[in-house]
Formats: C-alpha cells, sequence, structure tokens
C-alpha cells in the first residue's frame, strides 16, 4: 500500500498513518493476514524518523488491528474488533459527529448527508466484494 | 545503563568572540534516541554552539555536557562516541576515497564495513578515486559514510545539505534515517542544525530556535504543528471590523483574511464562523513556517 504523509493537516504524522492503515483494511486494501511495510523501508521512503512509524504501529497494536510476530514483522488482524458493541459505537459516534459538524457548515442538509453516507457505505462494499472475487 | 542521561546538556552557554556574544545564556537538553532539530538563521550561533559540544571552542560561560560529560577534560571519550558531519569538508587531497575511510577507521574503535560497502555503492563513489576530484556532493557524502560507519552513538550534523543539489540531499537523509537509524534505536540519536528544514520536516522530534545566542523556542514537532497554525477566511463583502487583537498575525486583503494562531485556533475558528464566512480553511504551519513565523513570535514577546 502507498502512504502518504501530511504535515500541514493539523494531525501528527504517527496518526495519520494509523488512520490510512486502518482506512486501508476497512476498503479491502490490506487484507488479514497481510504483511504490513518493514519499518526501515518505510520511514526511508516517506523520509520520516523510524520512531514515528514504530509509534503507528504500536498505537495500531494496541487497538488491535495489527498484531506484531517476532522477527516476522506486523500483520493485519482479523477484523473481529477487540471492542464490544457498545464501545464500538461509540468510537464511531464521535466520528460521525465530526462529519454532522462539518455538513453543517457546509450547509448539506440531512437528506443530501444520509444519501451521502449510503454512497459512501456502498463504495467500500464494492470495493471489497472486487477484492474478494479476484 | 545510562539511558536516563541526556546525551546533551547545554546550561546557560554563552560564549563570545571579543564583545559579541555570539551564544548567550542558551540552555538545552537532547535526549538519547531522539533526533534533534537546531534551527537559526545566519549568525544566530549555531555553529558556535555545535562547537563547543566537540571541544573545538571553549564556553566563556555556562556548562557543556555530552553524554554526561565534559568534553573539555574527557575529550577522546566525548569524541569516541559521536562522529560529526560539518558543512564544509575537507579531506586530505592527496587520499583516495578508500584512504580516507581506512585513515577515518584507524581512529575508531568500531568500523562497520558492511555499511561501508552499502553505502559507498548507492553513492556510487568510485574507492580509487582521489578526494581532490571529488565534487561537493561527493565529498559530503563521503563525510557521512566516514560518521556512519563507527555506528556513533551521536551524529552531529552542521549544516549539512547546504549547497548539494535536491536528489543528494535526499538521499543524504534516506541515508541518516535508513543506515544511521537502523541500529539500536535508543542508542543513536541525531542533533542536526540546518535552514533547510523542510527537508528534515519528518525527522524531527524535538526542536530549538535559536536566535541571537538565545533560545526563541523549544518545542516536540507535533506538539508545534498543533500549536501553530494558519486560518484563511474568504467573505461575501469585506468584513468591517475584525476583533483579532489575540491573533499572532494578521493579514487582511479585501474580502480575505490570513490568521495566524499561536494555540488559540479553535476560539479564532469560532470567531470568524460567526460571521459566516463563504470559505474557511485551517492548517498547521510546517516547522520551517513556524521558524519564519518566530520572527512574529519575538516581536510579540518583547
Amino acid at each position: 500500500m502507498i502512504f502518504q504523509v501530511d504535515f500541514k493537516s493539523g494531525k501528527p504524522v504517527y496518526l495519520q498513518l494509523v488512520d490510512q492503515i486502518r482506512y486501508a483494511a476497512a476498503a479491502g486494501a490490506l487484507r488479514s493476514g497481510e504483511p504490513l511495510p518493514s519499518i526501515r523501508p518505510l520511514a526511508e521512503e516517506l523520509r520520516v524518523n523510524r520512531n514515528t512509524i514504530a509509534k503507528a504501529y504500536a498505537e495500531l497494536e494496541g487497538q488491535g488491528v495489527i498484531e506484531t510476530i517476532p522477527g516476522k514483522g506486523c500483520f493485519l488482524k482479523k477484523s473481529d474488533s477487540p471492542f464490544n458493541k457498545p464501545v464500538r459505537q461509540k468510537l464511531l459516534a464521535a466520528e460521525i459527529d465530526e462529519a454532522v459538524v462539518m455538513a453543517h457548515h457546509l450547509q448539506v442538509d440531512r437528506e443530501k448527508f444520509l444519501a451521502l453516507v449510503k454512497e459512501r457505505l456502498d463504495y467500500f462494499e464494492r470495493k471489497s466484494d472486487a477484492k474478494k472475487n479476484d | 545503563m545510562e539511558t536516563n542521561t541526556p546525551v546533551i546538556k547545554i546550561k546557560n552557554l554563552t560564549r563570545r568572540y571579543g564583545k559579541l556574544d555570539a551564544v548567550n545564556g542558551l540552555t538545552l537538553t537532547v535526549r538519547a534516541g531522539r533526533c534533534y532539530g537546531f534551527f537559526g538563521r545566519n549568525g544566530a550561533g549555531k555553529t558556535t554552539t555545535i562547537k563547543c559540544l566537540l571541544n573545538l571552542l571553549r564556553p566563556s560561560d555556562g556548562t557543556v555536557r555530552v553524554f554526561g560529560l565534559d568534553p573539555q577534560r574527557n575529550e577522546v571519550a566525548v569524541k569516541s562516541r559521536l562522529a560529526y558531519v560539518p558543512d564544509m569538508v575537507a579531506f586530505y587531497p592527496w587520499m583516495t576515497v578508500r584512504d580516507t575511510l581506512e585513515y577515518l577507521a584507524s581512529f575508531r574503535k568500531h568500523w562497520n564495513g558492511d555499511i561501508e560497502a552499502d553505502l559507498l555503492k548507492r553513492f556510487q563513489l568510485d574507492p580509487k578515486q582521489k578526494t581532490s576530484h571529488l565534487s561537493k556532493g561527493q565529498r559530503t557524502q563521503l563525510a557521512l559514510i566516514g560518521a556512519i560507519c563507527p555506528e556513533p552513538e551521536l551524529l552531529v550534523l552542521d549544516e549539512p545539505t547546504s549547497g548539494l543539489d535536491p536528489i543528494v540531499r535526499r538521499e543524504f537523509i534516506e541515508t541518516v534515517i535508513g543506515a544511521y537509524q537502523s541500529g539500536d534505536p535508543g542508542s543513536r540519536t541525531v542533533f542536526v542544525s540546518t535552514h533547510l528544514i523542510s527537508e528534515f520536516e519528518g525527522l524531527i522530534d524535538e526542536f530549538t530556535i535559536i536566535e541571537q545566542g538565545r533560545e526563541l523556542l523549544t518545542m516536540e514537532a507535533d506538539a508545534a504543528r498543533d500549536r501553530f497554525r494558519k486560518i484563511r477566511a474568504r467573505f461575501a463583502q469585506s468584513p468591517a471590523q475584525l476583533d483579532l487583537a489575540d491573533a499572532l498575525n494578521v493579514k487582511q486583503n479585501g474580502r480575505e483574511v490570513e490568521i495566524l494562531a499561536d494555540g488559540n485556533s479553535e476560539q479564532l475558528l469560532e470567531k470568524l464562523r460567526a460571521l459566516q464566512p463563504e470559505d474557511l480553511r485551517c492548517e498547521s504551519l510546517s516547522l520551517e513556517e513556524i521558524f519564519v513565523a518566530s520572527g512574529v513570535l519575538k516581536k510579540a514577546k518583547t
């Protein structure tokens, strides 16, 4: 997978990597059991500190998204979330709130917002179906 | 081991050249395993500070400790654990690349030949070439090989990439990340002085901006990017009165306003939203922009 780092986004670089990997996992670009790039080449490629990559991987491991197999590297875990359902929903609600606030400022109304959510869901489902059918 | 001892500890360092205070009461601490940026304009006192670390200059006042040791008293102990790449690299002109590396290795207890071979190949340096025939970029590459192969605990870089072309600069930084940092991360510390900040942006954990020999700002890079933000707003009509006194800097051009926020971007955004702008954007400042903005910060302080 290809990563992109933006120093101006206001989000710490390691969290950008965390989000991109989670996004890739949700979109099927990264499948369970697949390896993540190893730290050194990725750090060189992005020209960021190795510690930044290590921190991102540690965070993902803490969230239960990936697992480290000593001597082999990091792999995407099966998508069984370690969080129970209410916690998961709460986490998601916080993210949705941000989008709702954004929609308000951009003057996107309720119907258009819901339609957009559906469209995005379809998009991801299509993407991960297409991957499965490869 | 001595993991708790800071790799560099500078306290109230002052160094005078005649009447001029090149460094004036500088204090900073670099912890092990970090990549520390040391930013400042030309003549701010960066090189003088570095020379005090290496005992190339004696401090007029204050203390300097490297690995907890005094570089004046324990010069050999300190120097055997660090490597230094200056901005102007000089080698003996009659030596070849091979001779130079062997000469440098003769001063070191430890020399990683695999890294040496790797880097010579990567930089496409011919070991039989005389150093007098090398370009500026190749000289810097050779100096970097000489600095990395002993696998020192501290790598001191003083304006290492100035005067190099963009591709050589990129390779330089990738080498620092790849070849140098790949060892035991707890004992690979980088102290880099530069004004080409954007190139080192991703590498820097923490930095100090020095201005006229004094510390102006010391921060973690992530915290700094969070604190300093640029807000751009565009209104339907030129806003009559903007109350933005708590912004670091305000630039207005007709209907457009650009505001520099110092830790208060949320409040400023809230104020601007109330005025119903057509467009409102907020982004972090890069370290380079923070460095440029630090001039404004200085004015605000005084």
